[in-house]
């Protein structure tokens, strides 16, 4: 399972380049009706203004202001403005002003902005930890 | 701004002239306004041809469901429900798809159910398919039953098909056949 999660993150060498893949692909967009219920893989980049939950690897998620998303994100960069109740394993984070969080941000770069809602603990990892993830460590948000 | 995309994906459309017009006036507003939102709003710079997309990048195991419109060229692994569903070329459905219009040119491996059912050229439909209309493209592939189903919307569309001997029957469409025999 958590296999083909991060089949992605091996792939290259360049896996911690901002985000160089997801300019190539064409962006996914989940609209504001969109729900989404499962495990979501995206080779590029994915911006949510629905409600998902469940899993997504990506190579870039944005959570659009609106957007919801219950569950674990893995990604080179997550960007947050929206509602986040879960963790993000993410080397880049981003936590915009709109954001609401509830949980947890492993990170090794975060920045962010005044206003933003986070009730949660933001560890810090450094830049391996996101390389050898093969698997979620099993903790409780 | 899903308006605004919409118009923006096809111009050519023809579909009005009206909207034409009212964009004729602001052709260097448009890419101004959007050099400007590209950094500050994610949602904008998406380009969104259609309400929802899920590229061809995007693998989703589980169910989906949307009050608008859909567009999949990626995998789906589930059930989809949508208004309008367009599932691109090189997309894969498993499941089944519900929704008032479903356009395939990919992949599906289930079932459609859908008040209008385009199967392209390229389309490859494993399964049966629900339909009240239905336009099949030379080059489908389908396997399955075509089944006209009316019951949902009593009154839009009444069965009117003229009766005919099983003889008579055009080998060509093979789901008039079933509606006359119904």
């Amino acid at each position: 399972m958590g296999l083909s999660m991060f089949a992605l993150s091996r792939r290259s060498d360049t896996r911690f380049a901002p985000a160089r893949g997801a300019i190539d692909l064409p962006p996914s967009y989940f609209d504001a009706g969109l729900r989404v219920r499962g495990v979501i893989e995206v080779e590029g980049e994915l911006t949510v203004q629905g409600v998902i939950a469940g899993r997504i690897a990506a190579l870039k998620l944005i959570i659009a202001p609106g957007g919801r998303v219950e569950g674990d994100i893995v990604a080179r960069e997550v960007v947050v403005a929206g509602f986040l109740n879960g963790r993000i394993f993410a080397p880049t984070v981003t936590v915009e002003e709109t954001a609401h969080i509830e949980g947890r941000i492993f990170h090794n770069v975060i920045t962010v902005a005044r206003g933003a809602h986070f009730d949660g603990r933001m560890p810090w990892r450094p830049i391996n930890f996101f390389e050898t993830l093969d698997q979620l460590p099993e903790t409780q948000p | 701004m899903t308006i605004f995309n919409r118009n923006d994906s096809k111009p050519a459309d023809g579909k009005s002239p009206a909207i034409d017009a009212a964009q004729t006036p602001r052709p260097v507003e448009q890419p101004r306004s959007q050099a400007y939102a590209q950094p500050l709003s994610p949602p904008a710079k998406t380009g969104a041809p259609m309400a929802s997309v899920i590229s061809k990048a995007l693998k989703i195991t589980g169910q989906l469901e949307s009050t608008e419109d859909i567009q999949i060229d990626g995998e789906i692994d589930g059930d989809v429900r949508g208004v309008g569903v367009k599932i691109g070329n090189n997309a894969k459905v498993k499941g089944t798809v519900y929704g008032d219009e479903v356009e395939l040119a990919g992949t599906i491996d289930g079932r459609i159910e859908a008040k209008k059912v385009i199967l392209t050229g390229t389309a490859r439909m494993s399964g049966d398919v629900s339909h009240q209309d239905i336009k099949i493209e030379s080059g489908a592939f389908i396997d399955g039953n075509l089944k006209p189903d009316f019951g949902k919307t009593a009154g839009s569309k009444p069965v009117v098909a003229p009766f005919k001997p099983v003889a008579a029957v055009t080998p060509s469409t093979p789901e008039k056949a079933a509606e006359a025999r119904h």
